[in-house]
């Protein structure tokens, strides 16, 4: 039995990652992100989409990977999960492509990096390696929260927490 | 044979089905109250018994008809005791009801979990003891075949116990007093109704209304042993008398109290059942309209030459916006009895396993907030009613060495001022002791005032993981309960504060927005940010100069009246950079926890704006409550004035006499 499911394929800092498109609400061309303190450093900030309060979250921020600046195919992937609506700062998202189940391989040891731990699996697609995005992971906030931890970026503060 | 709905049902009717039991619980949980707590004469008593029975065998229809087994297996044993008290077969006992009441609590947790497609809790402890109270080796409906016969009777009630009706010895009779100028000139007031009243019979309760509308009415509940005669005349002096039976269903119309009469089974047509999102939508599209309003001002002020008549044209829309508002707001009002109606059951429940005495005053039940509101503040007031209980209020042994009567008061009271409304929960229990307290707070690392203030101690009881107790109860005491109500009142846009004596009292105050969704704010820049301040938490704006600033404990402050405000720079919490200026606007704004100065770069306005909360648990951040739009799609973040004055360590009162103080110019 061959079943395939639709995946949005994007790119981030040279590689092709897919989310699942039933978790995908729409995508956006990135014009402005309101920031907001106290957030994790991932966190870039606030963006409406349909009267809704939606946090960006820069993925390259959030995988430990270099920060790059925003360009014209800068993208907001706005995913629903588990009630949550949030978005994706990625590179560039254009493709929309069903994946055969029996193509997506397991996550290989050698994966497992910071990056791995979100990977739920990889397919082949046209020769091209694309990494499947565990979504519930990459949003949970301990993790996010874990991770700042690690990249040690400060934040801004509220002055003097007493 | 499954316990869920068959797949073939409709999600509508399924909804139907929760409104269904939603309401028909609301009336078991009044005619509980009545039996219960012994309200009303032996006329009352049997007609509240006759109408519990009904709702519960409509409860067990229903339940039937979707295909929850176990809440039809549990409504129907309950129904069993229930027809023999009303028969006369068994005799009440407080035992019984207390039975009914948990078996009540259960039949709503189950549709709850039903709703939410969780586990459904277990029955079996609930209906062994109801089958044993029943008497006999009772017929619950068998658990394998559905009971078909049990669903046609949902619509009424069963034809065996309508001849319960009685002839009063004494009877409820409900008084609404509307005050009017007219009125008042001719001599007729609050105080000579209630007089007059008292003339007629007992007055049993006094509590005044605000509508809707604004205007004030009051309302009384008297028993009199004959029936009032000349109706007119009082109606002529602007009294309503009714003979009713005050319900706590919370389903009350147009802004009243509902009053439905000893038959509560069927609800007046002219009531039309909404769903609240549905309302939220309505309060979106509301929304929307009040940004496309200020785009066109905008646009309106930039138009060359005379631009009078266009303007005219913006103000009146503008004023109906506001009306428009007002009304949809109006819609969304319920009353707080919802809340409150199941309050006499837990403190009972918790009082008799402390072995406490407790009498419960709940006052202004018909006080109206936003139904969203009244939905989240459940939690947090169960929460404040458990702690007043188990920890607030002493043993009746302790209370008499205190010299104090051995029946605490718990008093639970809402009332609306302005355009908010006050929620109030005080007991005369032992009261907090702020040594005790800084024991705990000490033990945890956080340092406390000399003579902290209730703010102070407040904001310890609310840090999650403090509590009091060594040990956690089942009840409260986890060290959780208040650091989620403060949480959850201060998302609602509210205020939650302390006040106590050791020894006397114990009260806390929760101060809400009687809706969400529209606020006004102050917007201001600072850096390359706009953000938004609620107008309600400011005191002033005031401007004062960069050298009048001095430092205290290393935390920044200005005079200000005869003291000091700490300051917060707007741009240094936003991590933005300030523009520089010979004078700085700055917002006094006050919290529960404090005031402070926040300063600005500038301040732009005073909007009405539409207030999105921020709900993903990314963006639970200190010093941030919400954001909005004004007009150009942006977000713009809505600042959390209580966390903003919490932030800043207060500057000791000693230093108030530092002579430089006393030479500071006052900020004008």
């Amino acid at each position: 039995m061959n079943v395939t499911e639709p995946y949005i394929i994007f790119e981030l800092a040279g590689a092709s990652y897919g989310v699942r498109s039933q978790e995908v609400q729409h995508i956006e061309l990135l014009e402005h992100v309101t920031p907001v303190p106290n957030t994790a450093p991932s966190v870039e900030g606030v963006v409406f989409s349909r009267g809704n309060v939606v946090p960006a979250l820069n993925l390259r921020t959030r995988f430990g990977l270099p920060r790059a600046a925003h360009t014209q195919s800068t993208r907001l992937i706005f995913l629903k999960v588990q009630q949550r609506l949030v978005a994706l700062v990625v590179d560039s998202a254009r493709e929309f492509r069903a994946i055969p189940a029996d193509s997506i391989k397991p996550v290989e040891e050698t994966l497992h990096g910071i990056q791995g731990n979100y990977v739920k699996g990889v397919a082949t697609v046209k020769d091209r390696l694309v990494l499947l995005l565990d979504i519930s992971a990459v949003l949970d906030r301990e993790e996010i929260d874990a991770a700042a931890s690690l990249t040690a970026e400060s934040p801004a503060t509220v002055p003097a927490n007493a | 044979m499954s316990d869920d709905a068959p797949p073939e049902l409709q999600p509508e009717l399924l909804d139907d089905f929760y409104t269904e039991c939603d309401e028909l619980m609301g009336h078991i949980r009044a005619h509980l109250d009545v039996l219960a707590l012994r309200l009303g004469s032996p006329a009352d008593y049997r007609e509240a018994l006759a109408s519990l029975y009904r709702s519960v065998h409509s409860f067990k229809g229903i339940c039937s008809i979707v295909g929850l087994r176990p809440a039809e297996q549990l409504a129907h044993a309950a129904e069993e005791v229930l027809r023999r008290l009303s028969s006369g077969e068994s005799a009440p006992t407080a035992e019984t009801f207390n039975l009914i009441g948990r078996s009540a609590h259960r039949l709503e947790q189950i549709v709850a979990c039903h709703r939410l497609k969780q586990p459904q809790p277990e029955i079996a402890d609930l209906l062994e003891p109801l089958l044993a109270a029943d008497g006999r080796a009772s017929r619950p409906p068998d658990a394998t075949t559905p009971s078909s016969t049990e669903s046609e009777s949902a619509a009424g009630p069963p034809a065996d116990v309508s001849p319960l009706v009685a002839h009063s010895e004494a009877s409820l009779w409900h008084a609404t007093f509307s005050p009017s100028a007219e009125l008042t000139q001719r001599g007729v007031n609050v105080t000579s109704i209630r007089e007059r009243l008292s003339v007629l019979g007992t007055i049993r309760s006094a509590a005044p209304t605000v509508r809707g509308d604004g205007s004030m009415s009051f309302e009384f509940i008297l028993a009199v042993h004959e029936p009032p005669a000349a109706i007119d005349a009082w109606l002529a002096d602007g009294v309503v008398l009714s003979p009713t039976v005050p319900v706590s269903d919370g389903r009350g119309g147009g802004g009243d109290y509902n009053t439905a009469g000893p038959n509560f089974s069927i609800a007046p047509s002219h009531i039309v059942r909404v769903d609240l999102g549905r309302l939220d939508h309505l309060m979106r599209i509301m929304g929307e309209m009040v940004i496309h309003r200020s785009r066109l001002e905008e646009r309106i002020a930039q138009l060359p030459g005379d631009r009078s008549a266009l303007q005219e044209v913006n103000l009146g829309l503008g004023r109906s916006l506001k009306e428009l508002r007002a009304a949809i707001t109006r819609v969304r009002l319920v009353p707080v009895a919802e809340i409150f109606s199941r309050l006499p059951f837990v403190v009972r429940d918790l009082a008799r396993e402390t072995g406490k005495k407790v009498r419960l005053v709940l006052e202004g039940r018909e006080t109206e907030i936003d139904k969203f509101l009244v939905e989240r503040l459940k939690e947090p007031l169960l929460h404040l009613v458990r702690n007043a209980v188990s920890h607030g209020v002493e043993s009746p042994a302790e209370r008499v060495a205190a010299g104090k009567p051995e029946e605490a008061i718990l008093s639970i009271r809402a009332s609306a001022v302005g355009h908010a409304v006050v929620i109030r929960i005080r007991d005369d229990g032992r009261g907090i002791d702020p040594r005790s307290i800084a024991l705990r707070a000490a033990a945890l690392g956080i340092a406390l005032p000399e003579t902290p203030s209730a703010g102070d101690i407040l904001a310890v009881l609310c840090r999650p993981g403090f509590s009091t107790r060594e040990e956690a109860d089942l009840t409260s005491g986890r060290g959780v309960g208040m650091s989620v109500v403060h949480t959850t009142v201060r998302e609602l846009g509210g205020m939650l504060s302390l006040d106590s004596a050791a020894g006397t009292f114990t009260q806390f105050t929760l101060r809400l927005p009687l809706t969400l969704s529209i606020a006004d704010m102050v917007i201001v820049i600072a850096g390359a940010q706009t953000c938004a301040v609620p107008q309600s938490f400011i005191e002033e704006i005031v401007q004062f100069e960069e050298e009048q600033v001095r430092s205290v404990k290393h935390v920044e402050v200005i005079p200000y009246r005869d003291g000091v405000l700490p300051l917060v720079r707007l741009s240094r919490v936003l991590g933005t950079k300030p523009r520089t200026h010979v004078r700085i606007p700055a917002l006094v704004i006050s919290s529960e926890r404090g005031s402070a100065a926040l300063v600005v770069d500038r301040v732009v306005a005073q909007r009405e704006v539409v207030v999105r909360p921020m709900s993903d648990p990314l963006l639970h951040v200190r010093g941030v409550s919400g954001a909005t739009e004004l007009g150009d799609g942006r977000p713009v973040l809505i600042l959390d004035a209580a966390a903003l004055t919490a932030g800043v360590v207060r500057p000791h009162t000693a230093e108030k006499s530092k002579p430089w103080i006393e030479n500071a110019k006052p900020a004008s």
